[in-house]
């Protein structure tokens, strides 16, 4: 970059004054004088980039404001003749102007008034590197990674090891002894599962003592469902997926595919490359798959807003800045929020680059404001529970491949179909009319007992539901122009029935009466006619939906086939009665028709990407204002520093994609493996995952990160075998415990294990899973556990449709916490307690706090009591002994025994509460009936009680609410 | 003559230095100016930390207000009914906004084409004029508690914002930025400032009740954004416990919780013997403060100890939990036990049509506890030390949307011109700041001729408030320089005022 910056650098200015004489020999002399005898190197891209990005750029930068104002950006910049003297003069550094300003007492750079002085430290580490010819080099991480080769290292169990190895034995350090076995199969087990291990499986390889036993623990982790929940958190996290809109009245939203999918890519080890194609562009790769579109929820993931009188086309830009800066965050590890109002201050962005990243989402489909819609179109039918995925996508290959073989609209020309369908698009239906509810025997309802029916067609009100062993019947008239058929859709239990004119239609449904929505093509000659719907009670119970349904109206509106979706196809090439009869499909297509109808039920929506068939004009906006645009329209584009854009790659979201994921980009595969060592090892070797430019902070292992980088390239983007070779390095093995040869409270030098505070979803799970209430069914929509009263309804609007919290039952209440419903404007007060993200913006690290009010939660949640009473009965349960239960109980929560200590204390709180509920039966019953699990046994009241507190408290203690 | 620098012999023990900066980091990203004393006394010896730091020392400078109490009027309250009395208006009723007083205004898609097009709408209310120890402020008869105390009031008629809508303005007032993500005020004051007292939350939120809760309010407004969540507003609740899960569960006694938490600390200790995890140290205290806070926060919000005629100074509301007048009283008692930072959130104030039946219940709502709130601090001889602000996020058009009759109209959002009072702390008592002109519509020269251009955030014109000016304000009455309070996120130093923002010189006492 520093090589390439355009200078606009003249003669003239006054930016330095000229003051070059003795003074700066004399300190010149000084200096070198205290260097003597031998001076390092200084490293520009470690050492002297970051000062001049932190305390000279803000004017002397990218965004120099004024025309011929020095920029010390580049060398170029620094080096240029301004009037007789430089500011950096590598033929006689002596003379460098820099060098005179940084110590001048009268005229010192920074200025006096400046925010950011420079310390002594940095005005030697520039006298230096002026120097030493005051060379440039590329900020660190615009330089594609290299995969330096690792240094031999004996103690090294393999390349990580070996470049910790080296800048250890810098430190005079070396690698902690390895953790206990114990302790390290519950951190692998945490940091890969988010779980630690069960009993049995720990028991089994604490006793294991082959030399692979750890490998293939760690393998069984991999393999697990639960990883990929666990490692989908961090993604949602940093994509900020929720729930609800996010702004205003932050309604529903229908997205919730998208974060299944993410688990399912997780678990299904979709290489990461992929893994960020499909989620920017899987709708423009060819034929995209139902798991390609719904990963394109990853574009339409921005908060959004409706509110009355908003301006649309001040969120068509609010968006796309957002969208622009969260791939900035994600993808880049970079702000560029900067350069929306200007050229970045630190960072070689300029503000049309910015605007040019902007023009890749500004020609997306949706409408800028959301509509307040739960399926804020575009948007793509699957089925709610991830497991059916595969099924729908066969049925949906079998249905677009019988519509592509059928070719209808070469079989018919657009006019015959026009008139054919224009008269068919004037059949009339009379009112819909209601019987009592009779026997299901009965036949036709007397004429008298007819009246009005309420909602129909539509949704048959509850109270009118037939049960079991009783009937409700329909009726109305049909008016027909000419012979055609009808599609009458419901849902009845066996003995349901049609009658056109009293006469029975045969129905052809199956054993799956009652849970299956019936179709019914209703074959009409012209003129008028009686329909009666009989609906049978079943013991389904659901609501029941009854409609007629024309699909030439589509057709006769449109005079072609266009407009019709493939449900409508179906039904037209099903058509007894319609032109495509003649195809011999229409058994086939009526087949597919009723599979989609039997499938409806069950499918949900999620928001996808679209283009728009013409893109939408993009310019600079002025100061970031959308309603001043400045320049010509631009062409999507990328910033020249990160590389270039893919030769023959479309300028679309999918080129972009491309770009990201092409082998010689400088930083993407940098800033996702950073944050996956993040993830194991509780920081990341770049300590700011969240910024890779100037400002950052320098990785404490930069060859190391760029082998890690290189490798995950190199193994076809594969975090699974990334992550395995992380969790069995030694660092990774090493113990936690902070050590007395050597102070490094951040752990920089990765000499001991990971150790830190667990994330809000990993508390709440593992208390689920100790009290063995955990379910693990996977994906759907968001659940709701148990929650104070009140919370939304104080801060939503009236008209929001998450004004109330409405807590789920059952099996529901113990789903793993990734699946716990998002409202973005107010999260479960839990997550939000335990530090996570509000998820309205990128988060790519979470604060890890330490405050009372985490104390007030762990101990006096509801769930958490509830947890701590099913622990409690299980110890009981499962363990005679009151010392076989503290055992099973350190066993689920620390994976080993409780030393004496933890025993003499556990015990002492036992007795006490022991005696304290016996004394108090009353007590003990409102403390266990705190939840809604119900328990397995009758067990003694006082004892139940008191175990509940027990594991009430250890479930709070570090020893489970820590990774160590 | 040239001189070199003395070398300063700051790093006389690196290794500590390093270690404390470090720690630091790990807190504050890298900025060396934003310490905050809560978040160290996480890492630090609390007893040290507390010594160190002592009530009225701000962070940069002396602060001159120990806390503050923002009333936040969420809606936006009409300046035309209650503050900014336009007599010239009355002979104007249902013409149209002329042009040039529009002057290229954008305005919301609810009126931009309404049928009626921008009948101006005159306040049905009466005003009557005030005495303060300036030019004097007039004051609508919705507000005659308020009326009363306005020798104590700094009324600024000219702030403004470029927000327009709700969710945007009040995202912008509260953090800085239109767009979800950053540091609320509170937030930013906590992160600078910290507690003063151990056995409360430093930063306190509370929802007040309202006949009209029409717009949203969101977590956002009293978050933290990217800084740690530990800065974060606690809301103060009046229905369940008043800090969530403050209570025991069913059963468990105060004295089993103390053998509860023995016992955890028994276990956090071996659990610290085996690892030398400092943190392990810092929570055991924290689950000691969550105990004495069990007793500390009941204890504030019980208002028994209060005296009759406290009661009869905020109104008969104050006696029913969750009203502004009961949140008001609550208020002072955080602020007399060191609370430094207290925010209330009274929805309702959007009247879109309506206006006179909503804002009139509104008024009800608010006016007399206002004004109790503001003799209460006085007599107890903490207004001095006390920053009160009232305001909303914008203000409200001088025309009318729906239809318009002299008893009945409604008005739209205007974020132009709006008017914002302080007191306490600092501010100078009893004065007005700016005007508008004859539409209460654009903020005005002092002869009422519209400022041409439009005041902006980029400079500040004498005589106007920009939302980011009240903030930099708030901030350096509280001893914090907005320019130098920083927190370093993604490489860039974030401030509240991001890179605009004036101190209001003339409104300091």
């Amino acid at each position: 970059m520093f090589e390439k910056a355009s200078l606009k650098i003249g003669a003239g200015t006054k930016g330095l004054g000229l003051s070059i004489g003795g003074v700066v020999l004399s300190v010149w002399a000084a200096i070198a004088a205290k260097e003597e005898p031998a001076e390092k190197a200084v490293d520009f891209a470690r050492q002297i980039l970051p000062i001049l990005s932190d305390k000279c750029f803000v004017c002397h930068g990218p965004d120099a404001k004024k025309k011929d104002f020095l920029r010390l950006d580049s060398f170029a910049g620094a080096t240029k003749d301004r009037g007789g003297y430089q500011a950096v003069n590598p033929q006689a550094p002596e003379e460098s102007e820099l060098l005179a300003r940084i110590y001048d007492a009268d005229d010192p750079m920074p200025p006096a008034d400046a925010e950011k002085q420079l310390t002594e430290k940095e005005r030697e580490l520039l006298s230096r590197w002026v120097r030493q010819g005051g060379q440039y080099a590329k900020h660190w991480a615009f330089v594609p990674p290299q995969k330096h080769r690792p240094p031999l290292r004996e103690e090294a169990r393999g390349s990580i090891d070996a470049f910790l190895a080296a800048a250890m034995e810098e430190d005079g350090v070396n690698f902690a002894p390895e953790a206990d076995k114990a302790v390290l199969a519950r951190r692998a087990s945490l940091v890969l599962t988010g779980l630690p291990p069960e009993p049995e499986r720990l028991a089994d390889f604490l006793a294991d003592e082959s030399p692979d036993a750890y490998e293939r623990f760690v393998e069984e982790r991999l393999a697990s469902p639960r990883y990929g929940e666990h490692q989908a958190r961090y993604w949602l996290d940093a994509v900020r997926y929720g729930d609800t809109h996010g702004l205003h009245l932050d309604n529903r939203r229908g997205i919730y595919p998208y974060r299944d999918w993410v688990v399912n890519a997780f678990n299904e080890n979709l290489p990461l490359d992929d893994f960020i194609t499909w989620q920017l562009a899987g709708d423009l790769l060819p034929n995209p798959t139902l798991e390609q579109e719904l990963a394109t929820g990853f574009v339409r993931m921005n908060p959004t807003t409706a509110e009355g009188g908003a301006i649309p086309l001040e969120f068509q830009a609010k968006n796309n800045f957002d969208r622009t800066e969260t791939l900035g965050t994600v993808f880049l590890g970079m702000t560029l929020a900067c350069a929306r109002c200007h050229t970045h201050k630190y960072d070689p962005i300029t503000q049309t680059e910015y605007y040019r990243l902007f023009a890749f989402f500004n020609s997306t489909a949706e409408h800028s404001m959301d509509g307040n819609a739960y399926a804020y179109g575009p948007v793509a039918k699957a089925p709610e529970n991830p497991a059916d995925w595969p099924d729908w996508e066969r049925f949906l290959k079998r249905r677009s491949d019988l519509l592509r073989r059928a070719a209808m609209e070469k079989t018919v020309p657009p006019s015959a179909l026009s008139e054919f369908a224009k008269p068919r698009a004037e059949w009339k239906a009379g009112e819909w009319k209601q019987s009592p509810i009779l026997k299901a025997e009965a036949t036709f309802p007397k004429e008298e007992d007819w009246k009005e029916a309420k909602g129909l067609p539509g949704a048959i009100p509850k109270s009118s539901l037939p049960k079991p062993g009783t009937a409700l019947w329909l009726s109305f008239e049909v008016e027909t122009p000419e012979k055609q058929t009808l599609w009458l859709r419901f849902a009845g239990g066996e003995g349901s029935a049609v009658f056109i004119n009293r006469e029975e239609v045969s129905l052809q449904s199956s054993a799956s009466w009652g849970q299956v929505p019936i179709l019914a093509p209703l074959l009409f000659s012209k003129g008028t006619h009686h329909v009666h719907l009989k609906i049978a009670g079943s013991s389904s119970g659901g609501p029941i939906k009854a409609r007629l349904e024309n699909p030439w109206d589509t057709v006769a509106k449109a005079g072609s086939l266009k407009t019709s979706s493939e449900e409508k196809l179906l039904l037209l090439l099903a058509d007894p009665a319609g032109p495509f009869h003649k195809l011999g499909q229409s058994a086939l297509a009526l087949r597919l028709a009723r599979e989609y109808a039997a499938k409806e039920p069950a499918l949900t929506t999620s928001l996808i990407a679209r283009d728009l068939a013409k893109p939408r004009e993009t310019k600079v906006l002025r100061r970031g204002e959308y309603h001043l645009p400045i320049g010509d329209a631009l062409q999507p584009g990328v910033p020249s520093i990160m590389g270039d854009f893919p030769k023959n790659a479309p300028r679309n979201r999918l080129g972009l994609a491309q770009w990201l994921t092409a082998q010689n980009h400088p930083v993407v595969s940098r800033v996702i493996i950073n944050r996956v060592w993040q993830r194991t090892f509780g920081h990341g070797l770049a300590r700011s995952p969240e910024d890779f430019g100037a400002q950052g902070q320098y990785p404490t292992h930069p060859e190391l990160l760029d082998w890690l980088a290189v490798e995950l390239q190199e193994s076809g983007w594969n975090l699974k075998r990334m992550l395995r070779l992380m969790v069995t390095s030694r660092a990774f093995r090493q113990s936690s415990k902070r050590r007395r040869d050597r102070s490094d409270p951040e752990n920089r030098l990765f000499a001991r294990g990971p150790s830190h505070r667990l994330d809000a979803e990993t508390l709440r799970d593992i208390g689920l899973w100790a009290g063995g209430m955990l379910d693990f069914q996977m994906g759907g929509e968001g659940v709701k556990p148990y929650q104070p009263a009140g919370l939304w309804a104080a801060l939503a609007h009236p008209a929001s449709n998450t004004k109330r919290y409405q807590q789920d039952q059952g099996r529901r209440l113990y789903r793993r916490s990734l699946y716990v419903y998002w409202k973005r404007t107010s999260p479960h007060p839990m997550m939000t307690l335990f530090d996570a993200p509000s998820r309205e913006a990128s988060c790519v690290r979470r604060s890890r706090t330490n405050t009372p009010l985490q104390s007030l939660g762990l101990l006096n949640e509801t769930q958490r009591v509830e947890m701590g009473r099913m622990l409690g009965e299980r110890l009981l349960r499962e363990r005679a002994e009151d010392a076989g239960r503290l055992d099973l109980l350190f066993a689920l929560l620390a994976s080993r025994p409780p030393t004496q200590k933890e025993q003499t204390a556990c015990l002492r709180l036992l007795e006490q509460m022991k005696q304290r509920y016996q004394q108090d039966e009353k007590a003990a019953s409102a403390l266990l009936a705190i939840g809604e699990a119900t328990g397995k046994g009758t067990i003694n009241l006082a004892e139940h009680a008191a175990w509940t507190q027990v594991a009430s408290t250890v479930l709070a203690s570090d020893t489970a609410i820590l990774n160590y | 003559m040239k001189q070199k620098l003395p070398y300063p012999s700051r790093e006389e023990h690196p290794r500590r230095e390093y270690d404390l900066m470090m720690t630091r980091r790990h807190f504050f990203g890298r900025s060396a100016l934003g310490i905050g004393t809560a978040a160290l006394a996480n890492l630090l010896d609390c007893e040290l930390l507390r010594a160190a730091k002592t009530n009225s020392r701000g962070l940069h400078h002396a602060a001159k207000a120990t806390r503050v109490i923002y009333l936040f009027m969420s809606g936006g309250p009409s300046h035309h009914d209650l503050w900014d009395y336009k007599p010239k208006m009355n002979n104007m009723f249902g013409e149209q906004l002329p042009e040039h007083i529009r002057n290229g205004q954008r305005i919301t898609g609810m009126t931009a084409s309404q049928k009626n097009g921008l009948p101006l709408a005159p306040s049905k209310y009466r005003f009557s004029f005030q005495k303060n120890n300036d030019r004097g402020v007039w004051v609508s008869e919705l507000l005659p508690h308020t009326a009363t105390v306005v020798k104590e009031l700094c009324v600024v008629h000219s702030a403004f914002t470029e927000a327009i809508n709700h969710d945007p303005a009040i995202t912008y007032i509260q953090t800085g930025s239109q767009i979800p993500g950053r540091p609320s005020l509170g937030a930013w004051v906590s992160y600078g400032l910290g507690s003063l007292n151990e056995n409360l939350p430093g930063y306190i939120v509370m929802h007040a009740k309202s006949r009209f809760p029409e717009q949203s309010l969101f977590n956002r407004l009293w978050g933290t954004g990217f800084m740690p969540s530990d800065h974060q507003g606690i809301l103060l609740r009046s229905e369940g416990d008043p800090v969530l899960y403050l209570s025991n569960p069913a059963g468990v006694f105060r004295s089993d919780r103390r053998a509860q938490l023995d016992a955890l600390a028994a276990i956090n200790q071996a659990q610290h013997e085996r690892f030398a995890d400092p943190e392990i140290l810092s929570r055991i205290r924290q689950h000691e403060m969550a105990y004495r806070m069990q007793t500390s926060v009941p204890e504030v919000m019980d208002l028994s100890d209060e005296s009759e005629s406290t009661f009869a100074l905020y109104g008969e509301d104050s006696r029913i939990p969750g009203t502004f007048a009961a949140c008001c009283l609550n208020a002072r008692r955080l602020a007399e036990r060191g609370v430094r930072n207290i925010q209330i959130f009274h929805r309702g104030w959007d009247a879109h049509g309506n206006l006179p039946k909503e804002h009139e219940s509104q008024c009800k709502d608010v006016d007399q506890a206002c004004a109790a709130l503001i003799q209460d601090l006085k007599r107890r001889g903490m207004l001095d030390d006390t920053l009160v602000v009232w305001g909303g996020e914008f203000g409200r058009t001088a025309y009318c949307q729906g239809t318009l009759k002299q008893d009945n109209y409604g008005r739209d959002h205007h974020p132009r011109c709006f008017t914002v009072w302080m007191a306490g702390g600092g501010i100078q008592p009893g004065v007005t700041y700016g005007r508008t002109d004859d539409y209460g519509y654009n903020i005005a020269h002092e002869d009422g001729a519209p400022m041409n251009p439009q005041p902006n955030k980029e400079h500040w014109t004498p005589g106007t408030m920009h939302i980011h000016d009240l903030n930099a304000t708030i901030l350096y009455l509280l001893g914090i320089d907005h320019t130098r309070l920083t927190y370093r996120y993604q490489g860039r130093d974030f401030r509240l005022t991001d890179v605009h923002g004036h101190i209001l010189r003339p409104l300091l006492a």
